[in-house]
């Protein structure tokens, strides 16, 4: 089997956040912390760049609005308009309300289904779930794990960066697949 | 794990005093939130479920009559067309509001402590929301062609109404359902994936997985994760303000007197969350105890949203006080009757029932004592939910049955489909709600894992290389 | 800790001599008014009126801000709180600028002037509250609560700017939430009274909420520009960072929206229902170039606001939150201006000299308190408990 790469395990978010900036500063880029919470600050110590989610919610948000809107005004002035309470044919006042929802809607939508996409989820299977302590990762316990594709991956070298990092414990990891 | 200090409940101003208390660490919260959900089902379980479950089957005994026999079952009449449907649809949707508001609204004011609450409030607002769903979808009558209501192209090239508030409800309250079950099973995807993890079942373990999606605690998903998390709170805040005042237009786009009135949208919003927060009360004084979670669910915790409940009850107050004082002030006679006749007339008993509960049962909790008292505010919760059932009862039926032509005035009185329908929606809340503690974690792990002093990385600990060491020794074992 | 020259006015720097020059241009425009009231008194009292409501609303937001601040015991405000203090401190001197409404009473409100015709009959319905004496008690009323409120506040929170600790804390936070009760009902009332009843056959419940809303927003407007006029001296520059400009921007954007709710709820209803005796409000305001005014305001008070200040980078921009609060200060304006002048100019927007000189005399003497109030103390309440945690707190 190849190797997936190497797994450490620390056991504070502390020491976690340290080590994140040792192998940022190490120049990885394939790699990744796993933590059982969103720990704060996490994102600059990776380096990570900032998240593209919010255009992607705003653009379907207002899509979704003008769509419900452009639903309204075809119903009641194109389609079959008809005279009630004695009000004109376009009554924007009234299409606000289901613009306004349709809108919510779309955002929200948008949010948890780009959310997922942008984090590939759902993947039932990856190779950390075969490492029996990766298993705390949703308890108490904070990992990285910096994968073997990296460029600057070495067996060695990379293991021993993680060890003199504060970690806990250090694993190598199997690819199954 | 540096433990956490416990701090005087009551401590002022210097310092935020802890908010779990019990020297809780990461792994003991885990322990004490799927520890529940995991053992034995206790028998008091079976107490609160069966019951609910009988009144659940009431419902379906009363709906199935009444689309046998027709709306007639049920006491409406002229000039009463709306009753207790009504009602029990904007009490539902109201009560459902106050988990928004402390899952979506709390968040954007940096509120730490909804963390403890708020797993159990937005699968509060979710169950609320079908029971108030109900209520509109059983009552129009000829429920073979509810489809009419939305916009599907039929041979008679007809549409819906936009333009009239039923319809904006039935958009607003499916959105709302829709937006807190997206918002709700967002915050439950790390969770699940501890219940995964820890599963002691293959079953367990399959079924949590599944719905855990492969969740890794990736920094990097988690990147994404808070984004999403943060726009559906910025989007659930203006969602629970417009679906509690499009469902008070339902009422103040008409013209009749006590419904017609400016005021109606925050005032209706701001009974919602007073409602709300009263049934989070009730449930939570419940199930902190029954679970075990008093550490987690914390006195503290109970003092704020008492303190919720007299600010927002005190609005509601407003509201009457700004009616009333308008309905004298536009010297409209018609205004004026339906005010002096909500407090004289044949109804008086239901709009004093309501003041009682709504305006003075909540003063008490101007005292501290009171706030931190159980006893206290389990009781109060209950007030104030029949409160605000009269409220809306008062509203709809005080209006309908007294307008403007004293010929047309009657009288309306439930029948036994009415009371069948309202206490089987509560059979159905409390059913819904007894399968999720049963099998659902209900405390927000991760969240209130954020909370403790240990979550921050740039905290001081003392012991942290301390328990390196020695788990580098266990590993070694 | 924050170093005391950064968070007080040093003697002889520009900004204490600017309040003296606000308080000149303050005076001369007054006497400006004075002698245009001479020639149309009718014109002097609107304008008066309209410029005395714009800068109540940010006295009365500012007192709103230090009482919530004080009743949810909120930490990242610490910094921005004696200013807040500082914009309520005026109340004394607006309650000074009352009087010539008071004076002017029977060119403002029809009602005053009806009770003595006795023709109007709904008017008369309304006498036991709109008559001139009950008018004059319950502003007595209001203006008294407001003073009280006002002092007791900032004087307490400066007192502990000598003795620390926690007490003073505590015990504002004692009186601040019955305070706020208080402050509800009578700006409620004093809605009802110095606008609402401009045309005495209108009437809506939502209308103290109404101006609330617009006074709150104006308050962080004011907020936002005065602290970049303060750093731009050289002040409080590492007192309030980013974290707090983008606080206050956010705080922008929700009341903004917050606002336009309000206002879309007291439109939409009255539209809908249709009735002629509400209706009268909004076709006033669509007349002639009323209606311009109030595309203006939908736009300008709502829609460009709501997409300005959404982006987190925006928030986090001084210059150019500051470019969006003066905006929505000027914006406020449009708003008193909308629902004052159409009483007096049925037919069409019809701003002049009068305005501009009243407004230039309220807000010179305003702007001279104001100005006094910060330089005669700590910008901010240095010896707060919750001090270190408003310097120290950074958002997500």
């Amino acid at each position: 089997m190849a190797a997936f790469g190497v797994l450490a395990e620390y056991a504070t978010p502390a020491d976690l956040f340290r080590a994140c900036e040792r192998v940022r500063e190490a120049g990885y880029t394939r790699w990744d912390a796993h933590t059982p919470f969103p720990v704060h600050g996490l994102d600059r110590a990776m380096g990570m760049r900032r998240s593209r989610l919010p255009w992607i919610i705003l653009v379907v948000g207002l899509g979704g609005a003008a769509g419900g809107f452009v639903l309204q005004w075809w119903v009641h002035n194109a389609a079959y308009p008809l005279t009630i309470s004695g009000k004109p044919h376009f009554a924007w006042p009234a299409y606000v309300p289901i613009t306004f929802e349709l809108g919510v809607l779309g955002g929200a939508l948008a949010a948890v289904l780009g959310m997922l996409g942008l984090n590939q989820l759902p993947r039932h299977h990856h190779p950390l779930f075969e490492v029996e302590r990766f298993s705390r990762c949703s308890d108490d316990r904070f990992f990285i794990s910096i994968e073997a594709s990296d460029p600057r991956f070495d067996a060695v070298a990379t293991r021993q960066l993680l060890e003199r990092s504060g970690a806990a414990a250090v694993e190598m990891v199997e690819d199954p697949a | 794990m540096a433990a956490t200090e416990e701090r005087d409940l009551y401590d002022p101003i210097s310092g935020r005093p802890a908010l779990i208390l019990g020297g809780h660490d990461f792994h003991s919260i885990t322990e004490a939130v799927a520890g529940p959900v995991e053992a034995k089902t206790p028998p008091a379980w079976w107490l609160f479920f069966l019951p609910s479950l009988a009144l659940l089957g009431l419902l379906g005994v009363a709906v199935s009559w009444l689309f046998w026999e027709g709306i007639g079952i049920w006491g409406l009449n002229v000039p009463v067309g709306w009753a207790w449907d009504i009602t029990n649809f904007v009490f539902w949707v109201g009560i459902g509001h106050a988990g928004t508001l402390i899952s979506a609204i709390l968040f954007l004011f940096r509120q730490k402590w909804r963390t403890s609450i708020n797993r159990a409030a937005e699968a509060m607002t979710i169950f609320a929301v079908m029971c108030a769903l109900i209520f509109p979808g059983i009552h129009v009558g000829r429920v073979w062609v509810a489809y009419f209501m939305f916009p599907l192209p039929n041979q008679m090239g007809m549409w819906p109404n936009f333009r009239s508030p039923l319809l904006w409800d039935v958009f607003a309250v499916s959105i709302y359902g829709t937006v807190s079950v997206l918002f709700w099973y967002v915050g439950l995807i790390p969770d699940l994936a501890t219940m995964r993890d820890r599963a002691p079942t293959a079953l367990r373990k399959r079924l949590y997985g599944f719905f855990a999606l492969g969740w890794r605690g990736s920094n990097r998903h988690w990147q994404h994760y808070e984004v999403a998390y943060l726009v559906l709170a910025g989007l659930a805040t203006p969602l629970v303000l417009s679906v509690h005042s499009i469902v008070s237009m339902d009422f103040a786009v008409s013209q009749i007197p006590g419904w017609h009135t400016t005021i109606f949208p925050p005032y209706f919003v701001a009974g919602a969350i007073f409602s709300g927060f009263a049934m989070v009360i009730t449930l939570m004084v419940i199930c902190r105890s029954a679970f075990g979670l008093e550490r987690i669910i914390t006195l503290r915790h109970f003092d704020y949203m008492a303190k919720i409940i007299l600010v927002t009850g005190t609005m509601v107050g407003y509201a009457y006080g700004m009616e009333f004082f308008i309905a004298w002030y536009s010297g409209n006679p018609y205004e004026m009757f339906t005010f002096q006749n909500r407090a004289l007339g044949p109804y008086a008993w239901a709009y004093w029932t309501m003041i009682t509960c709504n305006v003075l049962s909540p003063q008490v909790f101007w005292f501290k004592k009171a706030r931190t008292s159980i006893p206290i505010l389990f009781v109060m919760s209950i007030f104030v939910n029949i409160g605000m059932w009269f409220e809306r009862f008062v509203i709809i039926v005080t209006s309908l049955h007294r307008d403007f032509l004293p010929s047309a005035w009657g009288y309306f009185r439930p029948t036994i489909w009415d009371v069948s329908c309202l206490l089987g929606s509560f059979g159905l809340f409390f059913t819904m709600f007894c399968l999720f503690v049963r099998f659902l974690p209900m405390v927000a792990t991760a969240e209130v894992k954020t909370v403790l002093p240990g979550a921050d990385p740039h905290a001081h600990h003392p012991g942290a290389h301390a328990s390196a060491e020695q788990l580098a020794e266990e590993g070694a074992h | 800790m924050i170093a005391r020259d950064q968070v007080t006015v040093p003697a002889g720097h520009w900004l204490t001599r600017l309040p003296w020059v606000a308080g000149g241009v303050g005076v001369l425009a007054t006497a400006l008014s004075l002698v245009l009231a001479s020639g149309n008194p009718r014109q002097f009292a609107f304008s008066w009126l309209l410029a005395f409501l714009f800068f109540a609303s940010l006295a009365i937001g500012g007192m709103y801000f230090v009482l919530v601040h004080y009743a949810t015991q909120a930490g990242w405000g610490v910094v921005v709180r004696r200013l807040a203090e500082n914009m309520m401190g005026t109340i004394p001197l607006l309650a000074l600028l009352f009087l010539p409404i008071v004076w002017q009473m029977r060119e403002l409100f029809p009602w005053v002037n009806a009770l003595a015709d006795g023709d109007d009959h709904l008017i008369a319905a309304k006498a036991p509250y709109l008559n001139t004496r009950f008018f004059l008690v319950r502003a007595a009323v209001y203006f008294t609560v407001w003073v009280a409120i006002a002092l007791l506040f900032a004087r307490r929170s400066r007192a502990q700017d000598r003795t620390g600790g926690t007490a003073i804390s505590l015990a504002l936070k004692r009186i601040s939430a019955p305070a706020l009760i208080a402050l509800a009902l009578t700006q409620t009332f004093a809605a009802f009274d110095w606008i609402m009843s401009l045309d005495p056959t209108w009437y809506s419940t939502i209308f103290g909420v109404y101006w609330f809303a617009g006074s709150f927003v104006s308050t962080f407007a004011f907020l936002v520009l005065a602290i970049v006029v303060l750093r731009s001296a050289g002040l409080m520059k590492d007192v309030i960072t980013l974290e707090h400009f983008h606080d206050l921007g956010k705080l922008l954007f929700a009341f903004t929206v917050f606002w336009a709710y309000i206002g879309f709820s007291q439109f939409f209803l009255i539209w809908y229902g249709n009735i002629p005796e509400e209706t009268i409000f909004f076709r006033e305001r669509l007349e002639g170039s009323w209606r311009a005014m109030s595309f203006l305001l939908a736009a300008g008070h709502f829609a460009v606001p709501f997409f300005f200040f959404m982006p987190r980078s925006i928030k986090r921009k001084p210059g150019l939150l500051a470019l969006g609060a003066g905006w929505m200060l000027l914006m406020h304006f449009v708003d008193m201006y909308w629902l004052v002048m159409p009483a007096m100019h049925p037919h069409g927007v019809h701003i002049g000299l009068s305005d501009l000189a009243a407004f230039a005399a309220v807000g010179g003497l305003f702007a001279a308190v104001f100005g006094r109030l910060c330089a005669g103390s700590a910008l901010v309440p240095v010896r707060d408990p919750r001090l270190a945690e408003s310097l120290s707190f950074e958002n997500v």
